[in-house]
């Protein structure tokens, strides 16, 4: 079916080549650049001010490069670190730099580089949202010209895995100083790639870094990148960008898995699926009401929902079900916990449960307790796969007797208005690489005030987040699981693969542990 | 002449200070605003805190909603229009280049209109009760029936999919096309019964079958007399949709990534970042102010000259 | 000749009405308009009996299925059935068009008439206060609604009845500052009336032709605005089968499942279509010059 319209439109190309210069070519991408999807423009290039996902992506894959990488495993190695010692009292990290890096306006990267990053973020005044992420820290020196010193008010487990993100990857001192607040707007860094023109709202072009030299052992290209040139094109629309594929005009697109069905088994293109996915979609809930304040009454709701069918409908079966708090995609995932202590789909015990709370209906309908029907509220952000979800998840819980009534509003008021108690269940979602994020959500009172103190959580989550030896740290990990688990203060319910979509020519496409893309491996091959 | 246009502009500003009033108002019983939208559930309940502490003072985000007003106000009076929460850059810059963009869409996209309804509404009144009349009529009720996504979806689906005529994400000028048509085409329809009502109108009238009995052409009656009126009551129909076109066209902005300021309002709702609205709202009161002070300008330069002739 | 004199006025007023209906079902337009306006109260009502499947039955493993002898429309992004969404839509159409109109005709017919009939004082406030609620984006007005009042499809039928207020008041001023200088109305304040009396026992009835001439195409623009509130995340909630909602959340299957996205964009066509028909026809009823 494509074949026969690439057809139809090289003899409409051949015959109105005669009548002059046709503006409908397809802009399929020279060997030498390829064109890129990304979904939205993003706020700013500059990783002090902005964590956000899009522009993580397009700092972290071509841009900037960090002190370390995480390997297969999730475990930090060397990459423009050349090496780092933890002081016994697990206060003080010093890291010895690998000489030889430059920045893309040709000034030197050295200790003063790392130092300056370090010092804007936890500036109050760049208002930077790293700051509250490396909590602990107090402050950075420069030892000398390839020496770093950061010193922690208390030991930080978290930190060295952390280090991986293109929060902090380094941005050259003198653009930074020399452009002032319109740094956000032409990046200066270390990667394969350097900055060249960003027209806002369409794309940006990025071209290759002439001086490049490859420090991370697992790239599959050592030398300078193949490419000669990127270019990010901005397309918010998911059925536009299918077509656009279709095309020649995208080479690379993230699709949702609804708009990749056409490509599927067509050889044509090739479908890269990130089971490294670190994100995870759950429901809370209200625990200081009545009756979610019942470790019993939660544990009925998650026997009931059906999660392969929320996976299904959400996102066209892409991901995996998820019983345990932890994505698998995150070092420190315990399978065992999760098969043990979670809650597969099985209504007739959660009926089963209500049934001996005293949750009762009449004539198969609404049940009630007391007088109290079982008429609940379920809250979200606005978004084509939560409203799919919550559609299933509205149907499993009639299923068991239980009404709820759903409201999905923008993020930025559905978040915020959690504070407020006039809500009962609400569904989630979070992208985290580190097993920290468990602290974030259940450390007491938790992220929205209202969990009650839990010793054994406390006590399990601390000692994750001040473990430095990596295998012990796991363990407390593990502990933490357990005991959120146990609890049944998180109601799992999946980890979604991001897809994404690439024409054949591309080679080389794939990404790291962190998501980030190997930019400097990818190569169009010649048609 | 003079006069009329001081005038106008003295009762112009009172509408503009309660668009301020009425703004500010509204930013005071929105619950949330950028900060808070961009940091909370990024990190830690406490850190989020403290990052969204800072930036709130920044942005005068912490003093009651008069004081916010009178501060904007200032800057407003020195040509200030304050920096973008979430894009830390300032407005004009932001709003600058959406703003040209949507009066390019909204000018193409009004010249479609015009031509297309202008002549479909002469046919339809020369043609009068005959199959020519009773088709343009009826498509003119389509247009006025569909909804302008749905017709863009169409479009792109139609053009770019089924006929491969344009590439799904045109660059360069052409890039207007589809947008421009959807916008346009839609809007030709009232344009196209507005003209057709008026000729009929002015036709009928007996100067003109004086000037039919004194053998008169009637392509000459319909360029001559006819359409001259029938131009003046489209131009209130403008004036009066292009308040719509401004505003309304930011689901077509969306749909065809056209970046222009509509697109730019509903995104910054969903940030809120009320720098951004602000300015936004501003403008395009100041525009439907300037265009309707046009279009009356227009018309009172116009008519007497249309009287003279009669 | 005074029976007939007496005779006549009798005779006029029993057959107006009859008139009335006589001229309007000749009138193509208005009785085409009004047989679709019966399609879709039938439907309305008449939806559990004419709809073959529960429209809010999700069926993840059916979903986005092209039309078929099960699913005349096919199915939707979860599964459901589009036929059966369509028909209960005609609920959420009528109500929309209801409770907007109802909310810009009252309020905008209100301050139109005191606009107009009242002290100059009050007309060039409101007049004021109508250029201001024109002036602001309608968009940012309701999308500004949906951030304060959450989104809802009460909200929303709220903020496109108050988009409309000031057409209408503009019309019924218009309409009665025309009526003021007619020698009736100066009888009934000769006679002592009250301004509120003349205002609505003399006045409103006359100004009532143009109003409802205005309101017979305000409200098919109204159903256009409401259907397009879900773009922004107003109007009906999920899984209302509300039809601008299913439009714009099917979109992005445009490509690989046109027929979730033709079903309600073309029943919202039809519709409004036949609003529009029905109001070219009571136009050319109730006030033939125009």
């Amino acid at each position: 079916m494509l074949t026969r319209r690439r057809l139809l439109i090289s003899s409409l190309a051949a015959a109105g080549a005669a009548a002059g210069p046709l503006p409908i070519a397809a802009r399929a991408a020279a060997p030498g650049s390829a064109n890129i999807r990304i979904e939205i423009d993003p706020e700013g290039l500059y990783n002090v001010q902005s964590i956000s996902l899009i522009v993580s992506n397009v700092l972290g894959g071509y841009l900037l490069e960090r002190l370390v990488y995480l390997d297969e495993k999730g475990e930090p190695k060397p990459w423009l670190a050349d090496s780092w010692q933890t002081s016994d009292d697990g206060k003080v990290i010093t890291f010895k730099l690998k000489p030889g890096k430059t920045f893309h306006d040709a000034t030197p990267f050295n200790a003063e580089a790392v130092k300056l990053l370090f010092d804007t973020i936890l500036d109050p005044n760049s208002a930077s949202p790293s700051k509250g992420i490396i909590g602990p820290l107090e402050k950075v020196d420069a030892v000398d010209d390839m020496t770093v010193r950061f010193t922690f008010s208390k030991p930080f487990a978290p930190f060295l895995g952390l280090l991986g993100q293109s929060f902090f990857g380094f941005n050259s001192p003198t653009a930074v100083k020399a452009a002032g607040s319109a740094y956000a707007r032409h990046p200066v860094g270390t990667g394969p790639f350097m900055f060249k023109s960003w027209t806002p709202g369409t794309e940006i072009v990025l071209v290759r870094n002439p001086n490049f030299k490859q420090f991370r052992p697992d790239a599959a290209n050592q030398g300078l990148p193949h490419l000669e040139s990127v270019t990010l094109r901005v397309m918010t629309e998911e059925g536009v960008v299918a077509s656009a594929l279709q095309t020649g005009e995208l080479d690379i697109a993230p699709l949702t898995a609804d708009a990749m069905k056409p490509f599927d088994g067509d050889a044509e293109y090739v479908i890269i699926t990130d089971k490294h996915a670190k994100n995870l979609m759950f429901m809370e809930f209200d625990y200081k009401k009545a009756p979610f304040s019942d470790r019993k009454f939660r544990e009925a709701i998650s026997y009931a929902i059906d999660r392969a069918g929320v996976l299904q409908a959400a996102f066209g079966g892409d991901g995996a079900i998820a019983l345990g708090p932890l994505s698998r995609g995150i070092p420190g995932y315990d399978d065992a916990i999760a098969k043990d202590d979670g809650t597969p789909y099985d209504p007739a015990k959660a009926k089963e449960i209500l049934d001996s709370l005293g949750w009762v209906s009449k004539d198969g309908g609404t049940r009630s307790k007391d007088g109290v029907p079982a008429h609940f509220t379920v809250r979200s952000y606005a978004d084509g796969t939560t409203e799919r979800a919550l559609a299933v998840i509205q149907a499993n819980l009639a299923a068991v007797g239980i009404q709820v009534d759903i409201g999905t509003a923008d993020w930025g008021s559905f978040y915020p208005a959690l504070l407020k108690p006039d809500w009962d269940m609400d569904l989630n979602r979070w992208t985290w690489s580190d097993p920290s994020v468990m602290s974030q959500l259940f450390r007491s009172p938790g992220h929205r005030q209202l969990l009650p103190p839990n010793a054994a959580i406390d006590s399990a989550l601390d000692a994750a987040d001040g473990e430095l030896d990596f295998k012990k740290r796991m363990q407390d990990v593990s502990d933490a699981q357990k005991a959120i688990l146990e609890d049944r203060l998180i109601l799992p319910i999946l980890t979604d693969w991001p897809i994404t979509v690439t024409r054949k020519v591309v080679e080389g496409y794939r990404l790291d542990y962190l998501g980030y893309t190997y930019a400097g491996d990818l190569k169009i091959a010649a048609d | 002449m003079g006069r009329y246009l001081i005038r106008r502009l003295l009762l112009a500003a009172p509408v503009v200070v309660g668009i301020l009033l009425i703004t500010f108002l509204i930013k005071a019983a929105v619950p949330t605003d950028a900060v808070t939208a961009m940091y909370q559930g990024q990190m830690s309940e406490k850190d989020a805190a403290q990052a969204i502490a800072a930036l709130r003072a920044k942005f005068h985000l912490d003093l009651p909603w008069y004081q916010q007003l009178m501060i904007y106000g200032r800057d407003l009076l020195h040509g200030d229009l304050g920096e973008s929460i979430r894009l830390r850059r300032p407005v004009v810059d932001e709003i600058g280049f959406r703003y040209v963009n949507t009066l390019i869409l909204t000018g193409v996209a009004l010249a479609i209109a015009l031509v297309v309804g202008v002549t479909t509404g002469v046919i339809a009144a020369a043609k009068r009760n005959t199959w020519l009349d009773v088709t343009a009529t009826t498509v003119a009720l389509f247009g006025i029936s569909m909804p302008a996504f749905f017709f863009g979806l169409l479009l792109i689906l139609v053009v770019s999919v089924w006929l491969r005529l344009l590439p799904v994400v045109p660059h360069g000028p052409i890039a207007i096309l589809l947008p421009a048509l959807s916008l346009g085409l839609i809007e030709a329809a009232p344009i196209s019964r507005v003209t057709r009502t008026s000729m009929i109108d002015v036709l009928r009238r007996d100067y003109i079958r004086a000037a039919r009995a004194r053998g008169a052409g009637e392509l000459s009656l319909i360029l001559r007399h006819g359409l001259p009126n029938a131009l003046l009551v489209v131009l209130t129909v403008v004036g009066l949709q292009i308040g719509n076109l401004l505003g309304g066209a930011f689901i077509i902005e969306t749909i065809f990534s056209w970046h222009g300021i509509g697109e730019l309002a509903v995104n910054s709702i969903k940030w809120r970042d009320f720098t951004l609205t602000q300015a936004i709202i501003l403008v395009s009161a100041l525009s439907y102010l300037f265009i309707n002070l046009a279009v009356d300008v227009l018309y009172a330069w116009l008519d007497p000259r249309v009287e003279i002739q009669a | 000749m005074s029976a007939a004199l007496d005779e006549a006025p009798e005779f006029e007023a029993e057959s107006r009405l009859a008139q009335f209906a006589a001229r309007f079902l000749a009138n193509r337009s208005a009785a085409f308009g009004g047989l679709v306006l019966l399609v879709l109260i039938v439907c309305a009502a008449l939806a559990p009996l004419i709809a073959p499947h529960d429209p809010l039955a999700i069926n993840p493993i059916m979903r986005l299925r092209p039309p078929s002898a099960e699913h005349w429309f096919g199915t939707d992004e979860v599964g459901r059935d589009l036929f059966s969404r369509i028909v209960y839509g005609c609920r959420y159409f009528l109500l929309i068009c209801l409770v907007a109109a109802a909310i810009s005709a009252s309020f905008g017919t209100l301050l139109g008439l005191i606009a107009g009939a009242g002290s100059s004082l009050a007309d060039g406030l409101i007049m004021r206060l109508m250029d201001v609620m024109l002036a602001f984006p309608y968009i940012l007005l309701v999308l500004v609604v949906v951030a304060i009042l959450g989104p809802s499809l009460w909200t929303g039928m709220i903020a496109v009845g108050v988009a409309g207020i000031p057409g209408y008041a503009r019309v019924v001023r218009a309409a009665v500052l025309t009526v003021r200088r007619e020698d009736y109305v100066e009888g009934a304040r000769v006679l002592g009336a009250s301004r509120a009396q003349i205002m609505f026992g003399t006045v409103l009835p006359n100004v009532l032709s143009p109003l409802i001439v205005y309101l017979s195409f305000a409200t098919p623009l109204a159903a256009l605005l409401a259907s397009a509130l879900s773009f922004v995340g107003l109007g009906a909630q999920p899984p209302a089968p509300e039809w601008g909602a299913m439009l714009v959340n099917s979109r992005t299957y445009l490509f690989s499942a046109w027929w979730a996205v033709a079903a309600p964009g073309t029943a919202l066509f039809f519709a409004i279509f036949g609003l529009n028909l029905l109001g070219n026809g009571l136009r050319d009823v109730l006030d033939p010059q125009s």
